[in-house]
């Protein structure tokens, strides 16, 4: 029943959250450093275990809290109201590789691997895109052989994010070329600091160095760590692509939020176009404004829909792809908003990662529409599978 | 918290539609486009005994005693079913005669014997919570016995006879009467101030309106997608058509959504109701105005025509996009909200 209110136990919760926030978040910046980076995105997840507040929606056995994705939601909340930083280098890990490991891994992969992620011991990252196979993912031809034990992978991916800060690798190979494309990948658990791993960090247009190439001359992966059955790693993956744009989108959701709190604030203070007069003032950016704080409450609806639509049915479906390419062309326009606001400010660089960093936001947020699958696949996806269009 | 409507709150949507369905079916918009009201007498009695016209009122004033969540679900159906008639009007009507405790008045709206019409005050007409003066427009008042003029600071039932010497002109919409009027110092029969929750409320019912168009709109693109085939393959397999149509069902999901979150925050009776309200009035206008337009073009010459049914949203949408507020005003609800903060 459509129903606004949160219970009783839900607000508690909400407010033992926040206050746990406020005590225990990180006070330091966070680092530029990739080395750094990984100690910093670590010891955070350490602290948030530690105190208890590690895996709010995974399974009690797992490590986890056990409880709704409601919780998990409203974890969220508070975490992107807080201000707090992304959590980019645990993102895998926690949203993608765990739930995957959660839904297609063995008993055995499962507590190996899953209790490490919640306690803050492993980054992973996603060996997915190739670079002969971006949107046409099920094309990849990184090869892997059966010799003993052992799978033997030759191959090349790219646009790994932090695969240079990693320890892990959910990583798909081809075992069988015989099929159609979508037969023959496999799912596996690879260990990148395997001895024929080549790891080359790749400059992004912002200047960071988020994602990575990573080589395989020869690896070995024992055949243990092949998730789900030989073969079958297409049905793995996709089982759980929308976990990616589940609840974790929530925070993204909130900060978003914020930024167009920030441009309202700048636009107070501001002189704006005509030289005299605060920016709001001008009707074309008042205007502006106002229909990206409209997009925004419309998005938080659009993810509450999502969250009860999970809650209700165990995953968030195909609209999930809706929210994804509403997300993400609205975070472009705020970020574009903002450039044409900040006037001759818009010459200085300023990372994302400081205070009124937005030339870095507005750089960063062309590769929104590009990662997680791009907004032309997106509609794609909504075209044919939420709609029915043919292919 | 959950925003996805229950079985039950679905099945009375489709109580709703079926019986729009059934007693108000689309050809009727052409084939009655010269009579003098838009919907027959029977009819509007037949969806008054129905209940329709009662969803959202307490029991204790005679009505069924929804929220307004399901009345927003009703209303949708009434968007898209392209149903005409002055249910807004009425709806409001009737929980304005609530409010001001004529409960006579009440029944008789809801029963279908009393129409309320609606009051657009052109520019520079005034109302100062007694007299009415200047140009206005009715809207849907053919057949009706009370008119009603709202807005945030004071609303009103007027006595349709006060406005005898308005004249009809032809709307846009075969769906919807149009009438022109000038009033001098022309007194309600019954006043409300601060009806700011009746304006948020009937923001939300015309949300919903437009929601509902937008996802006819989005459907009848989809199936024409699906089975129109040019270059011996459907005409959805290209993205030029398919990407439109995602577009259109990303619109209608983000107008969707934020009705309901609206809808749900006035049956919580959160302080921040009329904002949101105001919000899903600027998401539901664009979804029902760019879907409606994306429609006729994907359907092509037939789509230009006045037999299909692809202009009827347009003009509907076009309309709705007037009443109650325009989109512009609602941006300028959330606009001010920000200025005044300053
Ligand atoms: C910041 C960032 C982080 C990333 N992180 C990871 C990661 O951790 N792991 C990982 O595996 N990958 C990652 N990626 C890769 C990402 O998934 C791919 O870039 C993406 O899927 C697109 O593939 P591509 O770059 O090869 O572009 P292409 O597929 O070559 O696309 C080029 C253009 O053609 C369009 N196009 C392609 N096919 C179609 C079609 N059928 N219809 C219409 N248009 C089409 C695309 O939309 C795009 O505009 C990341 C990317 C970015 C930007």
């Amino acid at each position: 029943m459509v129903d606004l209110t949160f219970s009783r136990e839900q607000n508690e919760f909400r407010d033992e959250v926040r206050t746990w926030l406020a005590e225990n978040a990180p006070t330091r910046t966070r680092p530029h450093d990739y080395a750094e980076i990984r100690e910093y995105d670590l010891s955070w997840q350490r602290t948030q275990y530690a105190g208890g507040w590690a895996g709010i929606s995974w399974p009690v056995e797992f490590g986890g809290k056990g409880l709704s994705v409601i919780e998990q939601m409203i974890w969220y909340e508070e975490y992107g109201r807080a201000g707090l930083p992304g959590m980019d280098a645990t993102f895998v890990g926690l949203n993608h590789a765990g739930p995957t490991l959660m839904s297609r891994a063995s008993d055995e992969q499962k507590s190996k691997h899953l209790p490490p992620i919640l306690r803050g011991e492993v980054i992973w990252c996603q060996g997915f895109s190739e670079p002969g196979s971006g949107s046409d993912l099920a094309s990849l031809s990184t090869r892997a052989i059966i010799d003993g034990d052992d799978l033997v992978v030759n191959g090349q991916k790219i646009w790994t994010s932090f695969a240079h800060l990693a320890d892990w690798q959910e990583l798909l190979v081809r075992t069988d070329r015989t099929g159609g494309k979508h037969h023959g990948i496999s799912w596996v658990i690879c260990d990148i600091h395997s001895p024929g791993i080549e790891v080359r960090a790749i400059k992004t247009m912002d200047g960071e160095a988020e994602f990575a190439e990573v080589f395989y001359d020869d690896v070995r992966i024992p055949l243990a760590n092949v998730v789900g059955e030989l073969n079958q790693g297409w049905g793995v993956a996709m089982s759980t692509l929308a976990f990616e744009r589940g609840t974790a989108f929530t925070a993204s959701q909130v900060r978003l939020a914020s930024l167009v709190e920030e441009l309202v604030e700048i636009a107070r203070t501001r002189t704006g176009p005509d030289g005299k007069r605060a920016a709001i003032a001008d009707d074309e950016v008042a205007r502006r404004l106002g229909m990206a704080r409209a997009e925004v409450a419309a998005l938080r609806a659009m993810t509450y829909v999502g969250i009860s639509r999970s809650e209700k049915t165990g995953t968030p479906g195909s609209e999930g792809s809706i929210v994804k390419l509403y997300y993400t062309e609205l975070h472009k326009q705020v970020a574009q908003l903002a450039m044409d606001l900040l006037g001759s400010d818009g010459l200085r660089f300023v990372s994302r990662w400081m205070n009124n960093g937005w030339t870095g936001e507005y750089l960063a947020s062309f590769s929104l529409s590009i990662g997680g699958g791009t907004s032309e696949i997106q509609r794609n996806i909504i075209g044919e599978r939420v709609l029915g269009l043919p292919r | 918290m959950d925003l996805l409507p229950s079985d039950e709150e679905l099945s009375i949507a489709q109580t709703v539609a079926e019986l729009l369905h059934r007693e108000l079916p689309r050809e009727l918009l052409r084939e009655r486009q010269n009579e003098q009201t838009s919907i027959s007498a029977e009819a509007w009695s037949i969806c008054a005994e129905s209940g329709l016209l009662a969803l959202g009122l307490a029991e204790g004033s005679g009505g069924v005693g929804f929220g307004l969540v399901e009345e927003a679900l009703a209303f949708r159906e009434i968007g898209r079913e392209l149903a005409p008639g002055p249910f807004l009007s009425s709806v409001i009507g009737a929980r304005l005669a609530a409010e001001a405790g004529d409960t006579e008045l009440v029944r008789a709206i809801v029963s279908g014997d009393r129409q309320v019409g609606l009051i657009l005050p052109r520019a520079g007409a005034t109302f100062d919570g007694s007299v009415v003066t200047g140009e206005v427009e009715l809207v849907d008042a053919t057949g009706s016995d009370l008119l009603l003029l709202l807005r945030p600071d004071v609303s009103a039932l007027f006595d349709r006879a006060s406005f005898a010497s308005a004249l009809p002109w032809q709307s846009i919409d075969p769906g919807v009467r149009l009438e022109v009027a000038t009033a001098v110092g022309v007194e309600p029969v019954l006043a409300v101030v601060d009806s700011a929750e009746l304006w948020a409320r009937a923001v939300v019912l015309s949300s919903a309106i437009l929601t509902g168009i937008s996802e006819a709109c989005r459907d009848a693109s989809t199936t024409h997608a699906k089975t129109r085939e040019q270059f011996g393959r459907p005409i959805g397999v290209n993205q030029a058509i398919k990407h439109r149509c995602a577009d259109m069902a990303m619109y209608s999901e983000a107008a969707s959504a934020q009705l309901l979150y609206a809808a749900a925050a006035g049956d919580a009776e959160s302080a921040d109701f009329g904002y949101q309200a105001s919000i899903a009035r600027v998401v539901a206008s664009r979804a029902a105005i760019s879907n409606a337009e994306a429609n006729i073009q994907v359907h092509g010459g037939m789509g230009y025509t006045y037999e299909h049914d692809a202009h009827l949203y347009v003009k509907r949408a076009r309309v709705w996009a007037n009443l109650i507020g325009s989109r512009t005003f609602h941006l300028s609800a959330v606009i001010d909200e920000i200025r005044v903060a300053a």
